[in-house]
């Protein structure tokens, strides 16, 4: 298992939409959602989620509802709404775009400027 | 975040903690699942997952956060908290609480009157589109002969309402800028005979638009129409809701039913909103009457006025079509205007046409708002003070109460609370304290609301003044109850805020705190009394004023005198059978029993009411351009019953008649201006009309009061009313030593065996009616004088408040004082000396403030000037002696320190 990697401040939001784009989960499920597509590399602090949870509910982004677990028992489950969605593609344009541009200027040569 | 969802959250608040706590505990049930999956021990895995997850009730703290709901969580605990404060100082928070309620009392009481008799439009809907026409007179212009009033506007010129009958109906055809115009005229007293009881009533007469135009609504019934307002139109009429109650219970029999009015039958076809009391602020018309009707129901010496071109009369009130703006409508309107009085008074010059101006009509014709505007701002502002040495008293408590809290502070900011939270904690307090005394002023303010009016009105006559409480009075009682929290609540806030956790801590209880602090808590106090002392003067200024204006001398004896009015309708007798029938009148009243003395005048004295003539010296008609002469038609005992001494020559006796020649009796005034240096009896005098028959000078009359208590005698022509061609309504005058009831009977029984339809209106005494005419001052009085012992009672727990707190923050230093030898009554001295001081520095600054103020109030005072040196000095008196009594408590306390006791006490 490698070492792992602090969450980047304001990307838990994007990865909790992510990982609910891909069908409704409860919030343990999210948490293993992400780890299971970080290959275990992302250290989430379990309980900061519910925090991010209730204010992805109250902007509106994110919508739940109590249904039943694997293990049948009564959980919370989230999923991604319309505007959660478009705010999702947006999200994850930006951060494309702001990752070229960082990774240009680490890779700008002193003989470049 | 959405308000809705807010506030489900607020209210669901339970359902949300339940789910909350299930989600968060099912997360880490099924992460020590899966940890015991993965072959770790039971135990361990509960462990492990307790631990990974955080502090669940920390977690769940944020996630509140994240919802919105801490400030609300931490509202309600500072809420929580601020009532268990205030719980445990029950003395503090009762006097705090009392003087905010009685100053926020006070202010609604007064705001209430003011939003009645300043602010309330007419009730109509869309009332600001309504306009109402006035004409103005230019230096050249001619208006009259006029039944009306008209004022003077701000630059002198006289402004009026009254318009042609025949000029509005050419005027109304002719305005597009207008939706409609509608003429209206109140006529006050008609006598209306419902049920076989004849009775006084006011009553406004309206085009048969008028209702239709305004919009006003009638609850039962129908309006009155155009099909209404034709002379061969059956009569009707509509009524008020008010006369609907009281005449008829509400009765819906009443509809339909046939009543006199002015001798005139009519039936009743509706009945007006409660709301809706007439196109004419000031009045409550009880009956509403076609103006068609006018020549049968108040007939005029110059015949119909319906038909007159020339006769101003009627109001005129329209609404302005939506998209026309007010200059364009000014412009057209007056245009059309001298179009019209042009087609309608062709032979009148075009140099004397009047100019027209639209004026606001929302309130409707309002000529009352310029008289009352003044005194009701200065009682609000006099409101005001008191509720502001309200707010400076209860910050100077709460800045000592807050010293002493020095140390709960410095130990919640030790452990680790928030300035901000502090400061709002603070807040929250005082504003608890604000709403408390809110809610208990508003109480204070609805139970007296009808308190006010009464000191407004003619004690004989029923109230038509009823303070409504509206939205307006509540949204204005919620606004200064929130200022007043502000304005005491933020100096201690900012106090405490600042508070240094270190230092506070280190220093013993009773010795901190820096002079500046005390010397803050003084200067707010040295303000109370200033504006204390203010609002004493003003007092002061006004009770001497009226108890100036009660025993300024009037010229006759107002003592058992008994007035009373009849105004015979004037369809039923001609101007001399109107003479004749108060001469009858006048012989029964002399033969009742119990009467000393009878007799009437066309004027009531010191009643505002007054009649005005062009008369002069026979021959020397330039005497007369002064502005005429004060005239007053009377009986042949009138100088005998109000004993009024006849100084020269002899009063008027019953050979004064219509066939005998024309006298007169000048008073002393009068004589002087006529006849200055000579004698003037045997002289004669006339009317300024060519052909007026000249009157002999019999009788000078010493110099009496006649429309109001003033500081000169009016110059006063007296005739006898026998002999003038007609006579208005004519107050009777009984000098009798009986009850006003038991005379009121005979008297009534007296009117009635000459005419049985003949209403006795208005019986009062003249000290009733002198009384009136003062109640302007006397609300002044009664009002300054209350808010005075209020700012007393304020200033004296002011003072109290910050000597005892004084005393108590010194107890150490007293103890070692008294340790050291220094004697009980040197102590007490000290602590007084400290009172007297910062009574000395408020007095100073409240006569300064009061010399600057009390110009204001000039025009308000009779026989005293604003800066008299009795009333001030009395008023810095008043509050030494109340600085001393205030401050003798704390000092007696600490002249009875114990000086072990106070040592040992750290």
């Amino acid at each position: 298992m490698g070492k792992h990697l602090e969450l980047l401040q304001g990307t838990l939001d994007m990865l909790i939409l992510k990982a609910i784009s891909l069908g409704p989960l409860h919030g343990y499920g999210i948490l293993l959602r992400i780890q299971q597509i970080s290959g275990n590399r992302l250290e989430i602090q379990q309980g900061s989620l519910y925090p991010a949870l209730y204010r992805l509910e109250q902007q509106r982004w994110i919508a739940s509802a109590w249904g039943e677990s694997e293990n049948k028992r009564k959980a919370k489950f989230y999923h991604l709404t319309a505007t959660g969605k478009r705010r999702l593609q947006k999200e994850s344009e930006n951060w494309d775009r702001m990752a070229d541009v960082i990774a240009g200027i680490l890779r700008t040569l002193p003989e470049e400027l | 975040m959405t308000a809705r969802n807010w506030l489900r959250f607020v209210i669901r608040r339970h359902q949300l903690e339940s789910e909350m706590d299930a989600e968060l505990r099912f997360h880490m049930e099924s992460y020590a699942a899966d940890l015991l999956k993965s072959g770790i021990p039971e135990a361990e895995a509960q462990r492990r997952a307790r631990l990974d997850f955080g502090n669940l009730e920390l977690k769940k703290e944020d996630c509140r956060a994240s919802l919105g709901l801490r400030l609300w969580d931490e509202l309600r605990a500072d809420l929580i908290y601020g009532a268990r404060m205030l719980r445990q100082s029950p003395g503090f928070t009762a006097i705090a609480v009392l003087s905010l309620a009685l100053g926020i009392g006070a202010n609604t009481a007064i705001f209430t009157l003011a939003n009645e008799v300043l602010y309330k439009t007419i009730a109509v809907p869309e009332s600001d589109r309504l306009r109402v026409l006035n004409w103005v007179k230019h230096p050249h212009a001619k208006v009259g002969p006029a039944w009306g009033s008209f004022n003077p506007n701000k630059s002198g010129e006289m402004v009026g309402s009254p318009f042609p009958y025949p000029l509005y109906a050419d005027l109304r055809k002719h305005l597009p800028v207008m939706e409609d115009l509608a003429a209206f005229k109140d006529v006050s007293r008609l006598t209306a005979t419902a049920d076989g009881t004849a009775e006084s009533i006011d009553g406004e007469l309206v085009s048969g638009n008028f209702y239709q135009a305004l919009g006003a609504k009638v609850i039962a019934g129908r309006p009155i129409t155009a099909q209404d307002d034709n002379p061969s139109a059956t009569p009707v009429a509509v009524i008020s809701d008010s006369y609907w109650s009281r005449r008829f219970g509400r009765s819906p029999e009443a509809l339909g039913k046939p009543i006199k009015v002015n001798l005139v039958m009519v039936t009743i076809v509706g009945v007006n909103s409660p709301e809706f009391h007439g196109a004419k602020i000031c009045c409550n018309p009880e009956i509403y009457l076609p103006v068609a009707l006018q020549p049968s129901l108040v007939p005029n010496p110059t015949g119909s006025l319906i038909a007159n071109p020339s006769f101003w009369w009627v109001c005129l009130i329209g609404r302005l079509k939506p998209n026309v703006s007010s200059e364009a409508a000014q412009v057209a309107a007056e245009a059309e205007f001298r179009r019209s009085l042009r087609a309608t008074i062709p032979d009148k010059p075009v140099a004397e046409f009047p100019g027209l101006v639209l004026a606001a009509g929302n309130r409707g014709l309002d000529s009352q708002t310029p008289l009352f505007a003044r005194p009701l701002y200065l009682l609000l502002a006099a409101a005001g003070l008191v509720l502001i040495i309200a707010c400076v008293n209860l910050a100077s408590l709460l800045l000592a109460r807050g010293s002493s809290r020095q140390r709960e502070i410095a130990v919640r900011l030790a452990m680790g609370a928030g300035r901000f939270r502090i400061f709002r904690q603070s807040l929250t307090e005082s504003m608890l304290l604000a709403a408390l005394g809110g809610m208990a002023g508003l109480l204070l303010g609805y139970a007296s609301r009808n308190v006010l009016p009464a000191l407004f009105e003619d004690s004989w006559r029923a109230g038509t003044l009823e303070n409504q409480f509206d939205w307006k009075v509540f949204a204005f009682a919620i606004g200064i109850t929130l200022a007043t929290g502000l304005v005491f609540g933020i100096a201690p806030a900012l106090r405490l805020k600042s508070a240094n956790a270190g230092t506070v801590l280190k220093e013993s209880r009773r010795m901190s705190r820096s002079a500046s602090q005390s010397l803050f808590g003084k200067a707010l106090v040295v303000i109370q009394i200033g504006l204390s002392v203010l609002i004493l003067i003003s007092a002061g200024l006004f009770v001497h004023s009226l108890t100036n204006l009660r025993s300024a001398p009037i010229g006759f004896n107002p003592q058992r005198l008994l007035l009373f009015e009849v105004d015979p309708a004037r369809a039923r007798y001609s101007g001399t059978e109107r003479v004749a029938i108060f001469r009858q009148i006048e012989e029964k009243l002399m033969a009742l029993p119990g009467v000393q003395s009878a007799t009437l005048s066309s004027d009531p004295l010191l009643a505002q009411s007054l009649s005005n003539n062009c008369v002069h010296p026979t021959g020397k008609s330039e005497e007369a351009r002064n502005n005429g002469s004060l005239t007053n038609n009377v009986g042949e005992r009138f100088f005998e019953t109000l004993e009024m001494p006849i100084v020269a020559g002899r009063g008027f006796n019953s050979r004064d008649n219509q066939h005998a020649p024309r006298v007169a009796v000048l008073n002393r005034s009068l004589a002087a201006k006529f006849f200055p240096n000579t004698s003037p009896l045997g002289k004669t005098v006339s009317f300024c009309e060519a052909g007026a028959p000249p009157m002999e000078v019999v009788g000078i009359a010493a110099d009496a009061m006649y429309a109001q208590i003033d500081n000169e005698a009016p110059a006063t022509l007296y005739l006898p009313y026998l002999q003038q061609e007609d006579a208005n309504d004519v107050t009777f005058e009984v000098k009798t030593a009986a009850s006003t009831e038991s005379m009121a009977k005979l008297i009534r029984s007296a009117v009635a065996s000459v005419d049985p339809d003949l209403p006795v209106l208005d019986i009062r005494t003249q000290l009733q009616q002198i009384d009136a005419t003062l109640s302007q001052q006397r609300m002044f009085a009664a009002l300054t004088s209350g808010f005075g012992f209020l700012a007393l009672l304020l200033v004296a727990i002011g003072i109290y408040g910050i000597m005892a707190y004084n005393v108590s923050r010194r107890t150490n230093e007293i103890g070692i004082r008294m340790a050291l030898g220094s004697q009980a009554r040197s102590v007490l001295a000290m602590i007084l000396r400290e009172a007297w001081l910062l009574a000395v520095c408020g007095i100073a600054v409240g006569i300064a403030a009061s010399l600057a103020v009390t110009r204001l109030l000039k025009s308000e005072l009779f026989g005293i000037q604003p800066n008299d040196p009795l009333t001030y000095c009395a008023a810095a008196l008043l509050l030494l002696l109340i600085a001393l009594f205030a401050g003798a408590l704390p000092a007696r306390r600490a002249a009875a320190i114990d000086p072990c006791e106070a040592l040992r006490h750290e």
